[in-house]
């Protein structure tokens, strides 16, 4: 072990040994820091969804406040507070000059990608292959997105890189190679209907007026609204597993994983192998039931090393004793005196099974996603509800084209559909967007699309099989009480957004304007969804495309100051 | 579709803050009312919770000619503010209203001498404003930064959160029995039988009497009565940032460029004062600039440096309806049973002070003011 892999930090005062490399999120989650901040309210925080969106883990680095612990690398030593709502830290008495939209720097990339994950990365190597310029912005420190996110520290006792780290490490070197220009930790807030996007980093804001732009900026955890699900401790699955997979550091020493779907389960798996105790893995569906039989024969023929991968990680599971247990969802959650206690019901199918209830420090709840598709809105593309899934998606043409002349979304964004599928998406739609600037596609180029076309399909197969195995319906409010948070930012309980309801709020915005939910920091990402489709279910329709709240920007925080720099006169 | 009319005694149309109000007034003076809205981006939920009383720079170098009539009916404005509080008051609710004062704040003599001749003329129309130098804004205002020189201060200004008296506004007149029909967006309104026929989308209404408060929305409303109101939609920007500690204790607005500065009590700073917005091309949803977004914020910031590290977390357009120099408020006393109702300059401020003076004419209670001015018959065709 060389020192020069560790840094230390301090914490509200006391020091805490660091991985270089690591976000302060999980360095202070491995201390048993748990609690980043207090809300407006008081209450205690921490961190939630692990990946920028939720705004829950800001703290105070070096007298600046509203840091995103989650996205934040620590490179050096830094002194870290917890953030008390609205405290300004430093003194700024420099009147610096008002500037205008002229005076910040223009870039016009042939392509504009946005977004390093799978989806982004191939979409990058596709249109550079065709000969475009291409550029990849993303607000993570490195690339790879969700599902190659890289093993940011290095030691000899962490475990090692795995295929599916090393596989997303090669993409990027290939993009490297292929000379596609990177930017990192730049975070897009802006898109505008003239196909101008906006993006700011440290170094300042950028204006960004490419020829053609892919969208290919994933997806995130779905709410999942019941009594304590913004407790500290409390987080999604891929927070979870970001930490693992990232920092090698685990969430907690004993660890509820809970919701419905396969990642619940490749995390209940990595988390055993890490030295964790799953206490239990709980899925809502029955994927175990007999006609299930089928569809797991349609994924062998359709990606028979995924199917293999998943009987694995079940197989590990119970040899390491865990609790495996179907059919159940969590009902809600409290905070005891050494930990969490996390109460499970049976799920909608069967609500004739008991109440079990165990302790733990962690709960990962993982209940289905919510695309990340608020610049493509803002931008003006159109949306269609997707009834299989329950959840509106963009509406795209066959390589990944929206409704808005020379804009492509690609990935998790324009619907969940995994990795695999991301990333043949992302080569489709790379080599469209180079071709529609007027670079022609070579035999060895129509020979990879093919057979992105070919992984394409079968990997779709593949998705359609697994997504019926974990059938589940979407859970809405079924388990929260009216004192529960329903908007985590802004603290509105369920109840009395369903009383502004009763008293004849007809729209999402409506609601807004009454209650403030949806008005904090995440932009209701988390509260708007289940809004809707609440509010659908009230009228008995199914939720519309104009029903959410007007695309506003910025879609991320930014500060008025990084509005000031401009890149390149840094 | 349902074809035979529905019945109405008062159509309101438009439930801003003048068609709200209005309501009240009108149901608690006995009347039956129906408030018909079409449910978009009108300014009384989209605006800044400025409550403003000294004249604006902005108005003053835009509208140069509508001076003298903003400057005959400046009275109303500082009986405007007095009447939002006693709202309050009387509707038992708190909608955050503060009568901080507002400072006009200069950046250079040249500025500070035009707010030096305002101020002049503002004191000679009756208003409480002051002027303070650099030291003397130190101990009141300690928040702004070095680039200000001076300020113009008027103590009878001050601010509302527009979306809690919106929703006080629409609670009271449920309360009263008042009908809100909300996404109901009227077409035309013909003459029809002794009252009107309004049209909407999806069911018609017949009503007995008719108001026009449908902001910018008036003009084609009036236009299809053969009336030709001078009110124009204007869509403008707005910014938000997160929560902070107290810091801005007045509303803060510039002598030679347009802004509007100040803090809720939530912490929020709002950043407004007129910067363009436009309507989105497919649906004329109103949408911001980054223009609008770049120049607003960064000049917030050149006023009161404090904010730099502020975190914008949401802008947003709304329609403004632009009216300038006096409200338009009457009957048209060629269409008995119409009445126009427009607020003017800084609507928001001069919402629910304009909704009673109409009330009172409605009732046939006595006039608080001389109404001369806001006939709508002076825009005949
Ligand atoms: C939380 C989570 C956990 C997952 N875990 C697994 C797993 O364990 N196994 C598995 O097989 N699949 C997993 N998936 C699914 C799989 O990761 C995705 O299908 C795949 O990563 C999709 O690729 P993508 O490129 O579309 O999006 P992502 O991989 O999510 O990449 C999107 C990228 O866009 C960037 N971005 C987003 N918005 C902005 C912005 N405004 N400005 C700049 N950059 C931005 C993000 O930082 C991110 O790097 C997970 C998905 C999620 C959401
Ligand atoms: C961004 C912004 C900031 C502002 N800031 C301030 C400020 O700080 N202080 C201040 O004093 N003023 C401010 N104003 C001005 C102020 O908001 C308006 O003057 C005021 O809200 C007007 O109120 P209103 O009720 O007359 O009209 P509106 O609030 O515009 O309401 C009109 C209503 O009529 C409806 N409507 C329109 N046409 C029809 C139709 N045909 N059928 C049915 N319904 C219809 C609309 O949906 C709307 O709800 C601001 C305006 C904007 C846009
Ligand atoms: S945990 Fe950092 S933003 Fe959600």
């Amino acid at each position: 072990m060389s020192t020069s892999d560790f840094v230390d930090i301090e914490f509200n005062g006391r020091s805490v040994t660091a991985r270089k490399g690591e976000t302060v999120a999980s360095a202070l989650i491995g201390a048993g820091f748990r609690v980043l901040r207090t809300s407006e309210n008081g209450a205690n925080r921490g961190i939630f969804c692990g990946m920028g969106v939720c705004q829950d883990c800001l703290v105070e680095i070096d007298g600046k406040s509203n840091l995103r612990a989650c996205m934040t690398k620590i490179d050096g030593p830094i002194s870290v507070r917890r953030q008390q709502s609205g405290r300004r830290t430093a003194r700024y008495t420099l009147a610096r000059p008002a500037i205008a939209v002229q005076d910040v720097q223009v870039e016009i990339p042939e392509i504009l990608v946005i977004g390093a994950g799978p989806a982004g990365l191939s979409a990058a190597m596709a249109a550079r292959r065709s000969g475009a310029g291409v550029k990849v912005l993303d607000e993570r420190s490195n690339a790879g997105g969700q599902f190659y996110k890289q093993v940011t520290v290095s030691g000899p006792d962490f475990p090692p890189a795995d295929q599916q780290h090393r596989d997303g490490a090669t993409l990027f070197e290939k993009c490297v190679d292929l000379d596609v220009q990177f930017e990192f930790e730049t975070t897009v807030w802006g898109g505008f209907e003239n196909r101008e996007f906006i993006a700011s980093n440290r170094a300042g804001t950028v204006r960004y007026n490419p020829q053609r732009v892919i969208i290919a900026t994933g997806a995130y955890e779905r709410a999942h609204v019941v009594p304590g699900w913004t407790l500290p401790g409390v987080m999604t699955t891929g927070a979870a597993q970001t930490l693992w997979r990232s920092s090698r550091r685990l969430a907690g020493q004993r660890v509820v994983v809970a919701g419905n779907g396969p990642l619940n389960l490749q995390l209940a798996t990595e988390l055993t192998d890490g030295g964790a105790e799953v206490v239990a893995l709980v899925e809502a569906a029955r994927p175990n039931r007999l006609g299930a039989v089928v569809d797991v024969g349609r994924m062998f023929l359709s990606s028979r090393e995924f199917l293999i991968q998943g009987i694995g990680f079940i197989r590990r599971l119970k040899a390491a004793g865990v609790n495996l247990l179907n059919d159940h969802v969590v009902a809600g959650i409290e905070a005891t005196s050494s930990g969490l206690r996390v109460k499970l019901t049976g799920s909608n199918q069967r609500t004739s099974l008991q109440t079990l209830e165990f302790d733990t420090d962690v709960v990962c709840l993982g209940y289905g996603f919510e695309p990340s598709n608020e610049l493509a809105r803002a931008v003006g593309c159109e949306q269609d509800y997707d009834p299989v899934r329950q959840e509106l998606k963009l509406r795209l043409d066959d390589v990944g084209g929206t409704t808005v002349q020379s804009v492509y979304a690609v990935g998790d964004c324009a619907g969940m559909g995994g990795a695999m599928v991301a990333l043949s998406q992302g080569e489709i739609a790379g080599y469209a967007a180079g071709q529609s600037l007027g670079y022609p596609l070579s035999n060895d180029h129509r020979s990879r699309l093919g057979m992105a076309r070919r992984t394409m399909a079968r990997q779709r197969r593949f998705q359609r099989a697994l997504w019926r195995i974990y059938e589940y319906p979407r859970v809405n409010l079924e388990h929260a009480k009216p004192e529960t948070a329903f908007c985590r930012c802004e603290e509105v309980s369920v109840g009395s957004v369903l009383s502004a309801l009763d008293n004849g709020c007809v729209s999402t915005g409506e609601v807004k304007r009454r209650t403030r939910l949806g008005m904090g920091r995440c932009q209701g990402r988390y509260c708007v969804p289940v809004l809707q489709h609440i509010m659908a279910n009230r009228a008995g329709t199914t939720v519309d495309s104009n029903s959410g709240f007007a695309p506003r920007v910025p879609v991320k925080p930014v500060a008025i100051e990084d509005l000031l720099r401009s890149m390149s006169n840094e | 579709m349902n074809d035979r009319p529905q019945r109405l005694d008062t159509a309101i149309i438009g439930g801003g803050v003048l068609g709200a109000s209005l309501a009240g007034f009108l149901a608690a003076g006995g009347a039956r009312v129906c408030v018909v809205d079409g449910g978009h981006g009108g300014g009384s939920t989209a605006n800044a919770g400025s409550l403003h009383v000294q004249l604006q720079s902005r108005f003053l170098r835009k509208y140069p000619d509508k001076v003298s009539a903003l400057e005959r009916n400046l009275h109303l404005y500082p009986k405007a503010v007095a009447f939002w509080k006693q709202l309050e008051t009387d509707l038992g609710t708190d909608f955050d209203f503060h009568m901080t004062g507002g400072l006009m704040v200069a950046e250079n003599q040249e500025q500070f001498e035009f707010l030096e001749h305002k101020s002049q003329r503002e004191s000679r129309l009756g208003l409480d404003v002051q002027l303070l130098g650099r030291d003397e804004l130190e101990k009141v205002a300690p928040y702004l930064g070095p680039a200000i020189f001076g300020a113009e201060l008027c103590r009878q200004e001050g601010k509302v959160n527009p979306l809690l008296a919106h929703a006080a506004l629409k609670d009271w007149g449920t309360g009263m029995g008042v009908t809100f029909l909300p996404e109901t967006f009227v077409g035309t309104i013909e003459r029809s039988g002794s009252g009107f026929a309004l049209a909407t989308p999806n069911r018609a209404f017949q009503a007995d009497r008719v108001i026009l408060a449908a902001g910018g929305g008036n003009k084609d409303l009036a236009r299809s009565l053969g009336f030709n109101l001078p009110v124009a939609s204007e869509p403008l920007h707005m910014n938000i940032t997160e929560p902070t500690e107290p810091l801005i204790g007045h509303l803060v607005q510039h002598a030679d460029r347009p802004i509007t500065l100040k803090q809720f009590s939530t912490g929020h700073v709002v950043i407004g004062g007129g910067w363009p917005a436009h309507l989105r091309e497919k649906d004329a949803f109103p949408s911001v600039e980054l223009a609008s977004i770049i120049g607003n914020t960064t000049l917030a910031q050149h006023i009161i440096p404090e904010i730099a590290p502020l975190r914008l977390i949401r802008t947003w357009a709304g329609i403004n309806a632009t009216m300038h120099g006096h409200p338009i408020l009457g009957q048209f006393s060629t269409m008995p049973g119409v009445y126009a109702a427009v607020s003017g300059d800084a609507g928001f401020t001069l919402g629910p002070f304009s909704a009673r003076l109409l009330a009172d004419v409605i009732l046939g209670y006595p006039a608080s003011e001389d109404m001369t001015e806001f006939s709508p018959d002076l825009y005949t065709i």
